[in-house]
């Protein structure tokens, strides 16, 4: 039986304006990819080619938008239904979504908004993870996002919340430090206190991406490169979980393929010099 | 329909109740109300800071601000899909004017599937109804082309039959030769022919055409079109009256001698088996039939 969530490497986030080059020959230089699942649930044509094309050389993990995990109107069936057969031809190395909520009433908002952080949200979402999990038949991943609004009667920090979650539920997490970087100076605390908050073995996965500042706030953009301040927060995360499979996110202003490429290798090298160094 | 509205199921909830449903319902109906929190808190008579009540304030950020940031991803990332989805029509109607039909669409067509793919997916109905087409109702026709050029990018795969397959064939064979259309294919009824309004575009496109020197309005010529990929590209044209009667029989598979009998009608037999092969090489070299 393959191994649960393996370490990977430093991938990348497999975007449309490179599926020429990642499908050419030879095959760049990438450990493995990340996926947005949505963009697969489809019948055919070049999507379905290409992510064939990339899973034949390399890992991929499938990334969700919509599985809405936080949402109060019932998990969409059919979506899972989709998703289970996508893993079930594509094999990926994991399945991850977001902790958030992103549909209500029947209607889909395709953004991730942010959840209180109390009791009745842990309770809710747990008991959402678990029954997909037993759909899917796997452990997945879920993964903290980028917020702009805190909900006034939260009574648990964001990586309190997040860790009851993943302790609970038994999900594994997929931290991105962009969107801790993100939220800490929009909501004023301490992203080494989030780091130090959650627990060493449930991190699973990395993301690291850019975002913008539009001076009253970071907004999650994934439209420039890391910024000086995610590297820093990253080497730090490295040194509290060690070798972590990692990714570069880029969905905007996306750059030709290598400048992606070279990001990750950045972030494998600050890998390398962290764990040579000694945690 | 322009100037209706209508909100999440949860309106009415006061804002006192937190559970996770009540919250939910709330922010729903500000992040997705058209002129943004503010203006939805006017119209159910509450005040910008009543929100606080559930939404903490920043020290930059109002909570009715915090909510915006939101209320306006909601609204771009959709419009920007749309835009990307629908180019011509934004070509042809002018971005504001989309700009404004997209908030209406919203507002009737809320989006109900998990991939972005799907919001678009009732707009040309929609704007068949939408004042700003009144006068110009090829708009719809156009956009229906637009999006099942769309639906049939990622449709499913088929091989497609070969005309040195074809060729193979003892020559008997062929009258009992099945023909099946590839499932990845669809045709469009116009009442105006938006075939050549469409290649007007794409030449402009091509030549960088400012926005002033748009085509003009298309002739009212009804015109079938055929919309299906070849490979990994999506291609249509406009379909001879005879080749019309045939496509349904492709639709549902037939004979070689079949269609040969469609296209009989009161033609001379040879002439008509003369043009059944035309048709024949014609899909074989579109890639339209099944292997």
């Amino acid at each position: 039986m393959a191994q649960e969530f393996p370490y990977l490497g430093h991938g990348i986030g497999l975007r449309p304006p490179h599926y020429a080059e990642v499908v050419a020959s030879p095959p760049p230089a990438v450990d493995w990819f990340e996926v947005i699942t949505e963009n697969f649930m489809v019948a055919g044509g070049n999507p379905r080619h290409v992510l064939r094309q990339v899973r034949a050389h390399y890992p991929i993990v499938l990334h969700g938008v919509s599985l809405s995990i936080g949402s109060v109107d019932p998990i969409d069936e059919t979506y899972l239904t989709g998703l289970a057969a996508l893993a079930a031809e594509t094999e990926p190395a994991w399945i991850s979504d977001h902790l958030c909520w992103s549909s209500f009433g029947g209607h889909t908002g395709h953004d991730l908004w942010p959840l209180p952080f109390t009791e009745e949200a842990l309770a809710h979402v747990v008991a959402r993870i678990q029954m997909v999990q037993e759909r899917l038949r796997r452990r997945i991943l879920i993964e903290n996002v980028s917020s702009y609004l805190e909900l006034a009667h939260s009574t648990l920090s964001e990586w309190e919340f997040l860790t009851e979650v993943a302790r609970r539920a038994d999900c594994g997490l997929l931290l991105d430090v962009n969107n801790i970087f993100v939220s800490a100076r929009n909501h004023g605390f301490e992203a080494a206190q989030f780091l130090a908050g959650v627990p060493v073995d449930r991190v699973k996965q990395i993301h690291l991406a850019g975002h913008r500042d539009e001076g009253t706030h970071l907004l999650d953009t994934h439209d420039h490169p890391v910024c000086d301040g995610v590297w820093a927060l990253y080497r730090a995360a490295v040194q509290r979980f060690g070798a972590v499979s990692t990714i570069i996110e880029r969905d905007d202003d996306i750059p030709p393929l290598a400048e992606v490429i070279a990001e990750s290798r950045q972030a494998a090298a600050i890998e390398a010099e962290v764990l040579a160094h000694g945690r | 329909m322009a100037g209706e509205r209508r909100h999440g199921a949860g309106a009415n909830v006061p804002f006192p109740g937190t559970p996770l449903a009540d919250v939910q319902s709330q922010l729903y109906d500000l992040i997705t109300a058209p002129e943004g929190a503010a203006k939805r808190l006017k119209e159910l008579g509450r005040a910008p800071s009543d929100l606080e009540t559930i939404v903490r304030s920043s020290g930059q950020l109002s909570a009715v601000e915090r909510v915006d940031v939101y209320a306006n991803m909601y609204f771009f990332r959709i419009l920007e899909v749309l835009a990307d989805e629908y180019a011509k029509i934004v070509t042809l109607m002018g971005a504001d004017a989309f700009h404004n039909l997209v908030t209406d669409y919203l507002l009737a067509c809320r989006p109900a599937h998990p991939s972005l793919r799907e919001v678009g997916a009732r707009l040309p109905g929609f704007l068949a109804q939408h004042p700003l087409a009144e006068d110009r109702p090829w708009l719809s026709e156009l956009a229906r082309l637009e999006r099942l050029r769309l639906e049939l990018f990622d449709g499913p795969d088929a091989e497609a039959l070969t005309l040195d397959a074809v060729r193979a064939l003892p020559p008997d064979a062929l009258p009992e030769l099945a023909l099946r259309a590839v499932p990845c294919h669809a045709t469009l009824r116009t009442e105006y022919a938006i075939a050549p309004l469409w290649r007007a575009l794409e030449k402009g496109r091509a030549e960088r055409v400012e926005e002033d020197d748009t085509p003009g309005d298309p002739a009212k010529v009804a015109e079938t079109i055929l919309i299906w990929r070849q490979q990994f590209t999506v291609f249509h044209r406009v379909v001879d009256p005879d080749e019309v009667l045939c496509l349904p029989l492709l639709r549902d598979g037939a004979t070689f001698a079949a269609v040969c009998e469609q296209v009989l009608g009161d033609a001379p037999a040879e002439t008509a088996a003369q043009r059944a092969f035309e048709l024949l090489a014609r899909w074989l070299g579109d890639g339209l039939l099944i292997a």
